[in-house]
């Protein structure tokens, strides 16, 4: 009797084991893409030894970390259809642009020729994969067609050369601003500011700020659980230029008098005036920029990555109207840079079995193809493309959602003076040491000035070593 | 006639091998090598990013410097922390739920299945559930408002309440493994001497401590090495509830092994402190080992 019991046990317990894993497996996108990546290799390996008969055309495999229905589904087939005859095809694979999806993509990279063309999002990444053999260097194909970047993307692109030479071609223009709600600004009597400092930041995230306990709207949402780091230095680039967190090579800057405030106004803004959720409620709660911004629970937010899911009403339906407005200074006359430059850079694996083909590929996506993705929220870098198409695509289908003139104003005309990072020296590790000094701060363990003078001292320790 | 039978033997041992030829390939390419390929690089400066083969050789300094980096100390003393707290608790815990469900419980079954869920559900949706649990909507904080707390601790976004957090989470998930294996191990004690001690006049206290601990001794050997180097080995929970923190409160030293590696690039260094990892882990078995006499009776 026992036994039968224990049998019946047995199989009830696999049973659930079993449907437990296939309840997961809707939450681990991330691991799925992974493994996909490889059944996507195999298959185009696959229609490449089908098609013997005729000229079997190249096949590139390119990955990105924009979903693919986000535009590069469409850039590809775009692709695919004009150099169907010459030969060239290109198949999209998504990874997801966090510590884990890079990792995947620079271990494809270091062992083989399984990834043609890549994007590289960060500055500290293109480095490490110019250096580390993982990006081809494109000098030879730039003379060979007389592709001159700068012709394109103007002297700032030779700002992400690596070494004095050319590993990427820049495809995105990224210009950052405060994501606002116009609704609440226009119901609070403000007008969306084109020039601001902290504290009128402050007192206007103060009048934007009621209610209470989970009916609470914010002022301001500083989506601290993502990345704590960006967000002071995003603050403190538009003074300091594109290296806020150094001062040289050897020093961290996190001493600085822009860097302290930027801080303090984070800080005060959680802790002080209580205008944004804590880094504890973000962290507790998972808040999202989606789950805040889009609901209506915060009339302010970082940005602008948020456009894409703006635009995507069928998962995240809202009713009211987003406008930009620039990330504030400490005081009037501190502007001396816009937070921004070039970004998605496109680059080649210098394995690739298909060099020439992938090159082809990159000057088109850079010059020509872009559109589609352009419609889900990235500007292009080059001058090929007319600013007004671009602003139309970038709001199309989102005309009642989108304000069009703070959308061309403060994420697509160019300015000419970002911000550009240089400096790259053990960046992961300063950056974790911010992360935890600035937890420290913001979950009031803390002062600022005590964290952020043991985040220097940490820090400087490290670069002099 | 002797050449026959040998080559017969051969023939056996040679199908033997055969049989296990799969498993033995997996284990040199997937245990074996690596295993020989981390103590290589423990040796070496090697960064992840400049590939395979371009590294100097360094001697020990890997394994002399991780003593004065912050982040090694903090995270094997949150990880001695973590092992320290989790190992007796679930495991003195499994053995009085095993003892109660087996003499006191009608249904003895659902119950046992259901400590067991825990064990076998996927670790990601476990995690996950534990995050909206700890959340301030969450019954741990209402149930510390109900005691009349007025600012309950923020659980995973508290340096102090963090790692006991995690360490609650890994009992409950870990606590109906061990309650298996006690319950099965209950089930084959002798019960004649159970018997002797009724017929003694001994309660069911007595019994329990004088009788069932000393006879269950060996499966508490057993079950404290084992979630000793789990616990040791926590990594899932951390990446997914707290990412090491707040600050440094949660990063234990698998994560940072794991941080070291995959996100400053530093192989050499990382794959220093799992050999050092692997021995703390063996020296606190042989320790066990050597324990033993004094206490298990077989």
């Amino acid at each position: 009797m026992r036994k039968w019991k224990k049998l019946g046990a047995l199989g009830m317990a696999s049973l659930m084991a079993v449907s437990v894993l296939a309840g997961c497996q809707g939450s681990q996108k991330t691991q799925q893409a992974a493994t996909s990546a490889d059944t996507v290799k195999t298959e185009g390996a696959k229609t490449e030894g089908e098609k013997t008969d005729n000229p079997a055309p190249v096949v590139l495999r390119m990955w990105g970390g924009v979903p693919a229905e986000a535009g590069p589904q469409a850039v590809c087939d775009n692709f695919n259809q004009l150099y169907k005859d010459k030969g060239i095809q290109v198949e999209y694979e998504r990874f997801v642009n966090d510590d884990t999806g890079n990792l995947k993509l620079e271990t494809n990279l270091l062992s083989g020729d399984g990834v043609d063309l890549y994007m590289t999002y960060s500055t500290d990444a293109l480095t490490k994969r110019a250096e580390g053999n993982m990006a081809l260097d494109l000098s030879k194909l730039i003379a060979r067609d007389n592709f001159q970047l700068t012709n394109y993307f103007g002297t700032l692109a030779e700002a992400y050369y690596i070494n004095g030479k050319p590993y990427s071609i820049p495809t995105k223009l990224d210009q950052y601003g405060i994501v606002l709600n116009q609704d609440m600004f226009e119901a609070a009597g403000i007008e969306i500011p084109t020039e601001w400092t902290f504290d009128e930041f402050r007192e206007i995230a103060k009048k934007l700020t009621h209610g209470d306990g989970q009916d609470k709207v914010y002022g301001m949402f500083w989506n601290s659980q993502q990345d704590l780091t960006y967000l002071f230095t995003y603050l403190a680039a538009q003074t300091n230029g594109g290296d806020p967190m150094y001062k040289n090579d050897k020093e961290t800057s996190f001493d600085d008098p822009v860097v302290i405030k930027s801080v303090e106004l984070i800080n005060n803004m959680m802790n002080v005036d209580k205008t944004s959720p804590t880094h504890t409620d973000s962290v507790t709660q998972k808040l999202s920029q989606e789950s805040m911004f889009l609901t209506g629970k915060s009339a302010m937010t970082v940005g602008p990555w948020i456009v894409r899911s703006i635009k995507d009403q069928a998962s995240y339906p809202h009713e009211f109207k987003t406008a930009f407005a620039p990330y504030p200074v400490v005081e009037k006359g501190q502007r001396k840079y816009t937070q921004g430059g070039y970004g998605d850079h496109l680059c080649i694996n210098p394995k690739s079995q298909n060099i020439d083909a992938a090159w082809e590929f990159a000057k088109w996506y850079a010059t020509k193809g872009m559109l589609p993705v352009v419609e889900g929220g990235r500007v292009p870098a080059s001058n090929t493309y007319n600013a007004l198409e671009v602003t139309e695509a970038f709001v199309m289908g989102a005309e009642n959602y989108l304000d069009a003139e703070t959308t061309q104003k403060i994420l697509i005309t160019p300015a000419d003076n970002y911000a550009v990072p240089s400096i790259t020296n053990h960046i992961a590790e300063v950056k974790k040491i911010a992360v935890e000094e600035l937890e420290g701060i913001f979950i009031g363990k803390q002062t600022v000035e005590d964290g952020m003078k043991k985040a220097k001292a940490r820090a400087d320790e490290l670069l002099q070593k | 006639m002797k050449k026959i039978r040998l080559s017969k033997q051969l023939k056996i041992d040679l199908t033997g091998y055969a049989f296990i030829l799969p498993n033995i390939i997996g284990v040199c390419l997937f245990t074996l090598f690596p295993m020989i390929f981390s103590l290589i690089i423990s040796f070496t400066d090697w960064d992840y990013t400049k590939g395979i083969g371009n590294w100097n050789f360094i001697g020990l300094t890997n394994f002399a410097e991780m003593w004065q980096d912050e982040w090694f100390t903090s995270s094997l003393i949150n990880t001695i922390i973590f092992a320290v707290g989790v190992v007796p608790v679930t495991v003195f815990l499994a053995l009085i739920l095993a003892v109660i469900i087996d003499k006191y419980c009608v249904a003895r079954l659902p119950m046992r299945l259901a400590l067991f869920m825990p064990y076998i559900s996927n670790i990601v949706a476990v995690a996950i559930v534990w995050v909206m649990m700890y959340s301030p909507w969450g019954p741990f904080t209402q149930l510390v408002k109900l005691f009349g707390m007025e600012n309950p601790p923020q659980w995973l976004g508290d340096t102090t309440w963090a790692l006991p957090a995690l360490m609650l989470m890994t009992v409950w998930s870990g606590v109906g493994y061990s309650n298996m294996i006690y319950t099965s191990a209950l089930q084959g004690l002798p019960q004649d001497v159970y018997e002797a001690a009724d017929i003694d006049g001994a309660n069911e206290i007595q019994k329990f401590f004088r009788l069932t601990i000393p006879f269950l001794s060996p499966t508490t050997f057993f079950l404290i090495i084992t979630t000793f180097i789990t616990s040791f080995q926590v990594f899932a929970p951390i990446q997914i509830m707290t990412r090491g923190g707040p600050g440094t409160a949660t990063n234990v030293l698998v994560y940072y092994i794991y941080t070291s590696a995959f996100t400053f690039y530093k192989m050499g260094y990382a794959s220093a402190m799992s050999w050092i990892l692997f021995l703390i882990l063996f020296g606190i078995t042989m320790f066990q080992w050597a324990g033993q006499k004094k206490w298990v009776s077989y």
